[in-house]
């Protein structure tokens, strides 16, 4: 059916494109300082009011009538360039551009607007400008995009030192993180003071938070796609830094000169070192390795490898210890069929585990968990001509969920060896989406994503007499399947659509609907996931989760382009929403199943932001207004909840000034409502414990949070005339010390060291905070 | 593995500080709080009936004192306990059996408290407890070097052997000198069987002691209810707010009607041991 489909969409097209006689332009467009491929340029031609942009390996191909053209090429923060073509027949015609930087010395006339957020079919996306981020303060001076990530309109944080972002009324797990396309399950070092992504290696990160393209699935809430750096294939390069919490060493160059690459880079916490010298036993520390190569045999050929790996390790007192961290692996084949017809091939490996050891000759015993996947897919661009670009693919991946196994680690230990099953899913996608330009004005891109999911054997399923009681667990049978037989299979239809409309020059308005549906649930019951977590495919007792969300925006630019600004509004409806009972047990449980609640959630919001992008002073200013909401049977007596991510206002500012070309100054400020949170509503004694008495889920919420951030960037002027480039970074987080609650708990009341005052029965609230005015210097190198 | 949480709490916990904060809470209504225990030894049946207070009180909550209080068996047999019969002091709030009994292990207790006209029902099925084998004591040096409680660093072994046939669950108390003892106040002390193995050669106990003190050790059977019960009180006892760990609730008991606590049948195997240098 879909075969047919495919061919008839072909043929249609076909038509279309023969009845005129057409030639067509294709090529890459590079940085001219290091090779690196360029991602969304945009390349016009004014006599044709047509254009392009690049994709994610930096390709374009624009198919127009035969003649003359003048074609232009712009991005930002680059020279602007414009050529003149005679196309008579097929061009493949790779373009080099400049940075503005490098070019501060020439008189740059940047006459072509660079409006592509206001044209671009592409709504809810947001797009992190790297070299803008590095301006802005960061936690211990280390540049980290997941913190940016939740700066962004739409984007919330659980609290300052966690890793996790909430979009548009999604938790956590409902964002689907992609590093050179391989997922990280989690992002996380340090329990989220810092995450995965080392800044050193990324070349581009976006965040979809709705209008999701077709290509992507497996989340309800958001796509971060994450690349990293090809490498500079024109010359070598080391950079580096030095922070207070960790440094990093980066090596870059060409292999062979303008046809392959590579780069490599280290990063590493020594936190652990400092509590060594200090003769302490309790040693922590993580470390991300990234490492790629990539090599072109033709213009119509290139591959990449791409390999992460990144741990954390904790260990206190050489007794407990725990470990956690992903491993992925990206191999990619791009390859150019024709002028028009783009494909990239891609074998995907990831492995999230983790690790809890206690070293006791009685009590020891060692816990290991992981999740393994593996991916193959296409996808292919179809440039038909400048009114169709059509994009498909297959995808399919592999999935093993190993959740838990416990082994004694010693003779005497009193633990036996115990293994919960092992979980395999299958999960197959096919997508096809077309952009199409009706008119000047009206552009539509419809997609479609079939998303065929099975959880196969080898497992056991269990049948209860109640699923839902997790307090009598009365199993009446199991079913055994053998290895990949099918235990259930979902097969969900994926309908996206974004359609945008230009107003006027400047503006724009768009409207977007998607579909998305998740099959891998994330097994955690608090509101910040922990490394610890365990995930679960859909299966016999796990209903996909299905989140439609509709979204409409306006876009429009000042100034000529100076100034950008953005209003959205969103809904959010989720079905199916995985949660868990009351008091669920979640670690290590045979009978998980008799845990798991799924409800409904719904979620909705208006994002305003203004970006300035050009001047000595840029920045943004952004603002949500938002609610996310849960009704779950089982859950907070049937009653709805307010989601523990729910936070009315959120706004956020970032500005950057570039005072010379010494100083550049940062600075940050996040304002944001409490969080949810569930208080006591009285006490009670039991034995000699003193319980509180619980009355509803989220009642109640944390004051407001906000924070000041301030940093400073000094590069010595004796820089320009030597290879070594060195930089510092001073920044100062939390600038007006403000105590920020992080969460409360409850005990029974006590002095500094510990001990109970009082009756012994009175109890205390203790709020905690978690950072106060924190101040660090980083030094960078590169030379 | 709960306790996962309180470990990353205090990890974070190297970067932050913490002070009381006054909660605005709207006191929630009155409940009725029942804690009641039918064990095999004699003098260990006891009904405790109190009432929850706000969050703020100071002092003992409310003990009711004019309760009606039974206890009834599966084989017919029905045990009226009264208030307070010795009249004590410390004990205002305790029921105790008019005439005493011990419990029978596969036996099913039924509860009844009638509190203000209002009756609230519990069962329990009293399960066979593994025995204590042995105890022995030995200095524990991480303790010794920074001892909780003054010159208190040695911990108690447990030797004993885990039925595999069977699907157990345990409770521990811990006394020193016949005092009862946690180390921690919001510890409880409880397990199930799925990842012992049948040899439990010397595990130690989290209350340490001085030479002279005497250990007692008691090991107590639960009923699949009563270990919810309890996972989620020590859930509850240790909540982070709801940051990593699931937002907090009340414990899920056996008690009927909305009372607070629980009824618990119970054996109890008990070994002693003196500390020597």
């Amino acid at each position: 059916m879909i075969k047919n489909f495919l061919v008839l969409i072909f043929i249609l097209y076909a038509t279309v494109l023969w009845s005129q006689e057409k030639v067509t332009l294709n090529g890459y467009v590079k940085d001219v300082d290091n090779g690196e491929e360029l991602i969304g340029v945009t390349v016009y031609i004014p006599e044709l009011k047509a254009g392009a942009v690049t994709n994610a390996y930096g390709f374009y191909s624009i198919t127009v009538p035969k003649g003359t053209y003048e074609v232009q090429y712009s991005y930002l923060g680059y020279k602007f360039q414009s050529v003149k073509m005679e196309m008579s027949q097929n061009i493949a015609h790779n373009v080099e551009l400049k940075t503005e930087a490098t070019v501060i010395e020439e008189v740059v006339v940047t006459d072509k607007r660079i409006d592509e957020n206001v044209v671009s079919l592409q709504m809810s996306k947001n797009t992190l400008d790297l070299n803008q981020v590095r301006k802005l303060p960061a936690l211990f001076g280390e540049v980290d995009i997941l913190k940016n990530i939740q700066m962004l309109p739409g984007v919330i944080t659980a609290g300052e030192g966690t890793s996790s972002f909430y979009v548009r009324g999604g938790s956590a797990d409902q964002n689907l993180i992609l590093n050179d396309e391989a997922p990280i399950y989690d992002p996380s070092h340090l329990f989220g003071l810092f995450s995965v992504f080392n800044a050193d290696v990324i070349k581009d990160s976006e965040l979809y938070k709705g209008g999701i393209p077709a290509r992507f699935g497996g989340r309800l809430s958001s796509i971060l796609e994450v690349r990293t750096k090809d490498g500079n294939n024109k010359k070598l390069n080391v950079a580096g830094g030095i922070g207070s919490m960790a440094s990093r060493v980066m090596v870059e160059g060409p292999i062979i000169k303008e046809k392959s690459s590579f780069i490599i880079s280290a990063r590493r916490s020594y936190i652990d070192l400092f509590l060594k010298a200090a003769d302490q036993d309790n040693l922590v520390h993580f470390y991300d390795i990234n490492a790629k190569v990539n090599w072109k045999t033709n213009n119509k050929n290139r591959f990449f490898a791409a390999f992460y790996a990144g741990r954390d390790v904790f260990n206190f007192s050489d007794e407990f210890g725990f470990a956690w961290g992903n491993r992925t692996g990206t191999f990619r084949w791009n390859h150019l069929f024709n002028e028009r017809l783009f494909s990239n091939t891609s074998l995907i490996v990831s492995n999230f585990d983790y690790k809890l050891e206690l070293e006791d000759p009685v009590q020891g015993f060692k816990w290991l968990s992981n999740l393994q996947e593996v991916s193959i897919k296409n996808d292919l661009s179809y440039f038909i001509n400048t009114n169709h670009e059509l994009t498909f693919g297959y995808h399919i991946t592999g999935r093993r969920f190993s959740p838990g196994r416990i082994t004694p680690n010693s003779e005497g230990s009193f633990f036996k060896e115990v293994e919960l099953q092992h979980m395999y899913a299958l999960d197959h996608a096919f997508y096809i989406s077309d952009q199409y330009n009706i008119s000047d004005k009206l552009s539509l891109d419809v997609g479609l994503r079939l998303s065929i999911f099975q959880n196969v054997g080898k497992s056991d399923v269990y049948l209860y007499e109640d699923p839902k009681d997790n307090i009598n667990i009365t199993r009446t049978d199991t079913i055994h399947y053998g290895a990949w037989r099918n235990i259930k299979t979902y097969i969900n239809l994926e309908p996206r659509a974004g359609l945008r409309y230009m107003i006027a020059e400047g503006q724009s308005a768009k409207i977007s609907y998607n579909r998305m549906v998740q099959n891998t649930h994330l097994i955690a019951a608090g509101t910040v996931p922990v490394p610890f977590n365990t995930w679960n495919p859909s299966g016999y007792y796990l209903e996909p989760q299905l989140a439609d969300q509709v979204a409409v925006g306006y876009f429009r630019n000042f100034e000529n382009n100076k100034y950008e600004f953005s209003a959205e509004a969103y809904y959010k409806d989720i079905k199916n929403v995985t949660d868990f009972a009351d008091n669920a047990d979640i670690f290590f449980n045979e009978d998980l199943s008799t845990e798991f609640r799924q409800g409904k959630a719904w979620a909705y919001g208006i994002e305003l932001m203004v970006n300035k992008t050009q001047g000595k002073l840029t920045g943004s200013v952004g603002y949500t207004l938002s609610k996310a909401m849960r009704k779950i049977p089982g859950v907070n007596l049937d009653k709805s909840f307010a989601a523990n991510y729910d936070r009315r206002h959120v706004a956020n500012i970032q500005a950057a000034y570039d005072m010379n070309d010494r100083w550049t100054f940062g600075a940050t400020f996040t304002f944001s409502s409490g969080r949810p949170i569930t208080l006591p509503t009285g006490k009670f004694e039991y034995q000699n414990y003193q319980p509180d008495v619980i009355s509803e889920r989220n009642g109640y919420r944390l004051p407001a949070f906000h924070r000041l951030d301030l940093s400073a960037t000094y590069t010595p002027k004796k820089n320009a005339n030597r290879r070594w480039k060195g930089q510092w970074v001073f920044s100062v987080y939390n600038a007006y010390n403000r105590k920020n609650p992080f969460t409360i708990y409850t005990r029974i009341t006590k002095n500094d060291d510990g001990d109970t005052i009082g009756d012994g029965y009175t109890k205390e609230a203790r709020m905690i905070y978690l950072f106060p005015i924190l101040p660090s210097v980083t030094y960078n190198f590169k030379f | 593995m709960k306790n996962i949480f309180l470990i990353l709490l205090v990890t974070i916990l190297l970067y932050s500080c913490e002070e009381p904060v006054h909660l605005d809470v709207s006191q929630g209504e009155t409940r009725v709080v029942i804690e009641g225990q039918v064990t095999n030894v004699a003098g260990y049946q006891y009904v405790k009936v109190s009432q929850s207070g706000g969050f703020y009180d100071t002092g003992k909550p409310t003990r009711i004192t004019d309760a009606d209080v039974v206890i009834k068996d599966d084989a017919g047999n029905e045990y009226p306990f009264v208030h307070n019969p010795g009249k004590l002091a410390d004990s205002v709030g305790y029921y105790l059996p008019v005439t005493p009994f011990t419990g029978e292990v596969g036996r099913t207790y039924f509860l009844q408290v009638i509190v203000n006209e209002q009756l609230y029902e519990a069962k329990d099925k009293l399960y066979a407890v593994t025995n204590i084998d042995s105890l022995a004591y030995r200095i524990d040096d991480d303790e010794k070097e920074d001892p909780k409680d003054y010159q208190k660093f040695y911990e108690v072994l447990i030797y004993a052997k885990e039925p595999q046939d069977t699907k157990d669950y345990y409770m521990f108390k811990f006394f020193r000198n016949d005092s009862l003892k946690v180390y921690n106040d919001t510890e409880i002390y409880f397990s199930d069987d799925e990842t012992i193995g049948e040899d439990i050669d010397g595990i130690s106990t989290p209350i340490y002691f001085a030479p002279g003190d005497m250990a007692r050790c008691e090991i107590y059977s639960l009923s699949r209810e009563a270990f919810v019960f309890y996972s989620d009180l020590q859930s509850l006892l240790n909540s982070d707010g709801g940051l990593f760990s699931q937002p907090p609730s009340n414990s899920r008991n056996n008690l009927t009607n909305g009372a607070l606590g629980f009824f618990q049948a119970s054996s109890v195997h008990a070994k002693e041991i003196e500390i020597k240098e």
